[in-house]
């Protein structure tokens, strides 16, 4: 069975492309825009595998987003990877102790590497 | 008459300010925004290049090796001009002295740029006194940007490979701090303007196409409002090494 990846992007034009690439790869793709279907998706029955996070989101942030995710006992060891375009130490710094297998900065990554890193996590 | 007029330049300036910073928001806003698209623009090239959509012919994949290059210059000028205005709203804000642990803000920079730094395969090493380092007299985020700025250029034109060390003594009332890289060092020409706005290295340029210009004027700027001074011993093709000093906190 495919391994399922949610991927929180609001911007619709970045995740159509994220997506593409992601399902090209062989993952289930399942995406959120705001919190509201984040949480839909993550207490539903059909949980992520893998959650790629942007941090700018409408409301929200992803930083509330990921400190909430992690009160969610079934939700406490998911890999989360911050795709983002905030690159400062205290947001590398802010993200890491709530809990993140990776924080990559949008720019300086392909999606290439993005889904080697996704490979290495929870393999293909 | 006086005082009108003296309240009236108050008044303008006080809108000038007020436009600045408006001003200001816009172009963080519209280049995060820039640089967001042009973000894009590069994964879909990259796919291409990858032979994600189908083989690509020697020409198409030359000219698109040219896009996506293009494409990387304009990403770095975009991060170059979000700095650019983050570091000018900082430097412009009046200046606020409190006691400050350099150490930590070393430490924040090193980390800060741990990226490129491991790109280049170049290591940062902070010669960390055992006794530690007393406290500064410091406006603690602008002295973050003296620190940012030197450690940038320390390893944007530094070779792959190498090391930069970050040493500071204690010297009568003042904390020297020397920032040492072995890169492509400061030509001869360019020695007295190295602090002018906008001056960059011939070298340097060659280096590195992206850069502003206003890295080492800011930095400068910084030091002499801390009652510091800043200096450099150079040689072209061996390396640079900065030199700033900064008042001890005395507890006022």
């Amino acid at each position: 069975m495919s391994k399922k990846i949610l991927i929180v992007e609001d911007d619709l034009f970045l995740q159509g492309l994220e997506a593409t690439k992601l399902k090209k790869d062989g993952y289930d793709i399942m995406t959120a825009v705001n919190s509201d279907e984040v949480f839909k998706i993550v207490e539903g029955s059909s949980k992520p595998d893998l959650i790629l996070l942007d941090l700018l989101l409408p409301g929200v942030d992803g930083f509330m987003i990921l400190e909430k995710i992690r009160q969610n006992k079934d939700m406490l060891t998911v890999p989360v990877i911050v795709f983002s375009n905030l690159s400062e130490d205290k947001d590398v710094k802010r993200a890491q102790k709530l809990g993140i297998s990776e924080f990559m900065v949008k720019s300086n990554f392909t999606l290439d590497e993005l889904t080697k890193k996704i490979k290495d996590l929870i393999g293909a | 008459m006086q005082e009108e007029e003296l309240k009236n330049l108050r008044e303008e300036n006080e809108r000038l300010k007020q436009t600045i910073a408006t001003k200001a928001e816009m172009v963080s806003i519209n280049v995060h925004q820039i640089r967001t698209l042009l973000s894009a623009i590069k994964w879909i090239i990259k796919m291409f290049l990858d032979g994600d959509l189908g083989k690509l012919t020697a020409e198409q994949e030359g000219l698109l090796r040219k896009a996506y290059e293009g494409n990387e210059r304009m990403l770095g000028t975009a991060s170059e001009m979000l700095l650019i205005n983050k570091t000018e709203n900082v430097v412009e804000r009046p200046y606020v002295f409190v006691g400050v642990n350099v150490s930590d803000i070393i430490e924040n920079s090193i980390f800060d740029f741990s990226g490129e730094a491991k790109i280049k395969s170049v290591e940062i090493i902070f010669l960390k006194p055992q006794a530690g380092l007393p406290q500064v007299r410091a406006d603690q985020e602008k002295l973050r940007i003296v620190f940012q700025n030197l450690l940038e250029n320390a390893v944007k034109y530094s070779n792959n490979n190498s090391k930069i060390f970050i040493s500071a003594k204690i010297i009568e009332n003042f904390l020297e701090v020397s920032v040492k890289d072995s890169g492509i060092g400061i030509v001869d020409g360019g020695k007295e303007k190295i602090f002018e706005k906008f001056y960059r290295g011939e070298n340097a340029q060659k280096k590195e196409a992206v850069g502003s210009g206003i890295g080492l004027f800011t930095t400068r700027k910084i030091v002499e409002g801390h009652g510091g001074k800043i200096w450099f011993e150079s040689v072209e093709n061996e390396g640079t090494t900065f030199f700033f000093t900064i008042p001890i906190w005395e507890g006022k």
